[in-house]
């Protein structure tokens, strides 16, 4: 089992009630801003991520997003960037998941190439490459691209990537987006023909089908919870594998689970309830659902399914107005001592067959000395109990950088 | 009165695409380019058709069992050669041509790049041009809450032929693939429109050699009445409608001013 540090950058110091006048993203008013907490919030980031690595992680990962509050990072790999440098001089052999630069919202998808090719080079070969769509807020939106190409934009580019990655001379490209006279990027990936490539998606069956086909890692980010979709989701996804001839492999699947860990059940509750309600609420709840899915965005037949769906509502819906005990009750956030964690982890992660675990243990307004209390246990207290967990099965992760295969030791909660 | 309206299908575009068109009436022919909204046949068309053969091509992937038709039209120049090519299918000569919105844009950009298609050309509050001190909130109308795309559209959203162009199926399953539907074509119609319905129109409108009405609501929420000068200015001897009491579905909010408009044009 491999377990890494996902990590967002929201701004942390959301007022009271934002989410009742304002949306999260695209329009979120920037008059909110004090510049000295958003410096604070900026770097705060980093230096938990770096508090990740040294704690015993296996992994860091971050994602992006422009024009929200709940994740300030228009472009990951420059805080990627910093955390592979940084690592690399403290000797910490972490793996860097970017997941990543949005390959339907781009309009230059060489620099992609180029920047991930990069990163992978200063971090020695650590690189996991995520290629994800794009949400519809930020690429038909912020980036204002029509939202019917966003998925021909996609596959165009991951095309012009992989083979600008891998082909040994220059070449002409003629796309439908995208023309170039002369592709030939320096420098190319440490690993080759590419580092590992991790697609997160819905779970529609169309993406699973595409990850499977090309042998790659399908990334599911639960929001809703593993309770109420994650069923559903990895039970098309383990058919899907086995209809094309896919072995089942739980390293073919990652998952991410919103987690807070204190010395106690009672503890954890007084530490973290107030944080993950507001984050819930201020951040992805004040997301209008018409922004998730500009017409065009989704397929027909994928909209006509969702609406006849009979299948239990995820928590996505009811974000902006979550409160603690739902937000537990549904697992959308696992809370408590590390026994109850480390309980609730393993027992999905074994009946779903997880076995790329990402855990995001900074959520909206919680503070910096509380968030690296949150590592500390969790790396000290809860993950030596679920590396172990396919050890027996004998799976061979092919989609971990060999440059990070080395156990980090485990600096526990002193770190 | 409600004309008997027919479908056709006709094959364009090197056979890829299979366009439908909605076929009612009798006499000269007279095309109708719908909105953003996708197809429809409102009772404009059927006063149209009393005295006219009435054409009402469906843009590409609106029509239902073709989604993915749209796929087959890259760039809005493409969109252009296709009608062209569908009218002359068609076997229509010189059709008189109305535009509605985004149907507008297309049916002022067909008279421009081809200024002998049609003989004359209506332009309902049409999309095509962009003044910064005038923006027009396509985005925001297409990406907001459904329930406030009314406020965008009428200034009478009460009226009858408000609620009947926005009539949804009450049956659960039909609802679903109806919303599904004018989703998707909504998402069909902007692929040539978004964010800014700006084509470069404004540069090539002196190319139009037809008769042209341009007709506009005083208190369109869409495209602001200050577009109505702006292509009333651009195309020589055109003549400028605007109604008071009305926004941006002229048909709609008033049907009998907007008529008499349309009528007189015509017979003029």
């Amino acid at each position: 089992m491999k377990v890494s540090l996902f990590e967002q950058v929201p701004y942390r110091y959301m007022p009271e009630g934002f989410e009742n006048q304002h949306n999260s993203v695209v329009t979120a008013p920037y008059q909110i801003v004090e510049p000295a907490r958003m410096t604070e919030s900026l770097f705060s980031a980093y230096a938990e991520l770096m508090h990740g690595a040294r704690a015993g992680f296996d992994g860091i990962c971050v994602t992006e997003h422009s024009q929200s509050s709940y994740d300030i990072s228009p472009n990951p790999t420059l805080l990627a960037s910093a955390v592979a440098c940084a690592t690399r001089a403290e000797q910490l052999d972490v793996a860097i998941t970017v997941l990543g630069r949005s390959l339907g919202k781009t309009r230059e998808p060489l620099k992609i190439a180029e920047e991930y090719a990069l990163l992978d080079g200063v971090s020695g070969g650590r690189l996991i490459a995520g290629f994800p769509v794009g949400l519809s807020y930020d690429a038909n939106l912020n980036a204002s691209l029509p939202a019917i190409e966003t998925r021909e934009r996609y596959r165009e580019h991951r095309e012009l990537i992989l083979k600008a990655w891998s082909e040994p001379r220059p070449f002409p490209w003629n796309g439908r987006f995208e023309k170039y006279g002369q592709v030939n990027i320096w420098p190319r990936p440490v690993q080759q023909p590419h580092p590992p490539i991790w697609i997160p998606g819905t779970g529609s069956p169309g993406t699973l089908r595409d990850i499977l086909a090309h042998d790659y890692v399908f990334v599911y980010l639960s929001w809703d919870g593993p309770k109420l979709t994650g069923r559903q989701v990895f039970d098309r996804y383990w058919e899907l594998a086995d209809e094309l001839g896919r072995d089942r492999n739980p390293y073919r699947l990652a998952f991410l689970q919103v987690v807070a860990v204190s010395e106690t059940d009672e503890r954890a509750e007084r530490e973290y309830a107030r944080h993950l309600e507001a984050h819930y609420r201020s951040g992805l709840g004040a997301i209008p659902h018409t922004a998730m899915a500009v017409p065009g965005y989704a397929e027909p037949a994928a909209i006509e399914g969702m609406l006849r769906s009979a299948g239990p509502a995820g928590m996505l819906s009811r974000m902006k107005t979550a409160t603690y005990s739902e937000i537990v009750d549904s697992q959308v956030a696992i809370v408590g001592s590390p026994a109850t964690v480390a309980d609730q982890i393993e027992a999905f992660v074994r009946e779903f067959r997880i076995g790329n675990l990402l855990v995001m243990l900074q959520n909206g307004s919680m503070p910096r000395d509380l968030t690296e209390k949150n590592i500390s246990l969790f790396a000290g207290e809860v993950l030596p109990r679920l590396r172990p967990i396919w050890d027996a099965e004998g799976w061979e992760n092919h989609w971990w950088p060999r440059a990070a295969e080395a156990v980090p030791e485990a600096a526990g909660g002193a770190a | 009165m409600t004309a008997a309206v027919r479908d056709e299908t006709v094959e364009v575009w090197d056979s890829r695409l299979r366009l439908h068109v909605k076929i009612a009436g009798d006499g000269p022919p007279q095309l109708f380019f719908h909105s953003l909204a996708g197809p429809a046949w409102p009772p404009l068309l059927n006063r149209l058709a009393e005295r006219h053969t009435v054409y009402a091509p469906e843009h590409p992937g609106t029509s239902p069992g073709d989604p993915q038709a749209i796929r087959e039209v890259q760039t809005f120049w493409e969109l252009l050669l296709v009608y062209e090519e569908l009218i002359g299918k068609l076997g229509l000569e010189r059709p008189a041509a109305i535009g509605q919105g985004f149907g507008g844009m297309v049916a002022a950009d067909l008279a421009v790049s081809f200024p002998q298609l049609f003989s004359s050309l209506v332009l309902l509050s049409p999309l095509g041009l962009w003044r910064d001190d005038a923006p027009i909130p396509l985005m925001e109308m297409v990406s907001g809450p459904p329930a406030e795309v009314l406020k965008y559209l009428y200034a009478y959203p009460g009226s009858e032929a408000a609620q009947a162009a926005q009539a949804m199926p009450g049956d659960p399953a039909q609802l679903a693939k109806a919303i599904a539907q004018a989703t998707w074509n909504v998402g069909c119609t902007t692929k040539f429109a978004w964010p800014i319905a700006d084509h470069g129109l404004g540069r090539r409108l002196h190319r139009v050699q037809v008769p042209t009405l341009i007709v506009w609501g005083r208190e369109d929420a869409l495209v602001p009445v200050e577009y109505a000068k702006e292509f009333g200015s651009r195309i020589a001897g055109s003549r400028v409608e605007v109604l008071d009491d009305c926004g941006h579905v002229v048909q709609a909010d008033q049907p009998e001013r907007s008529w008499t408009a349309i009528s007189g044009f015509l017979d003029g």
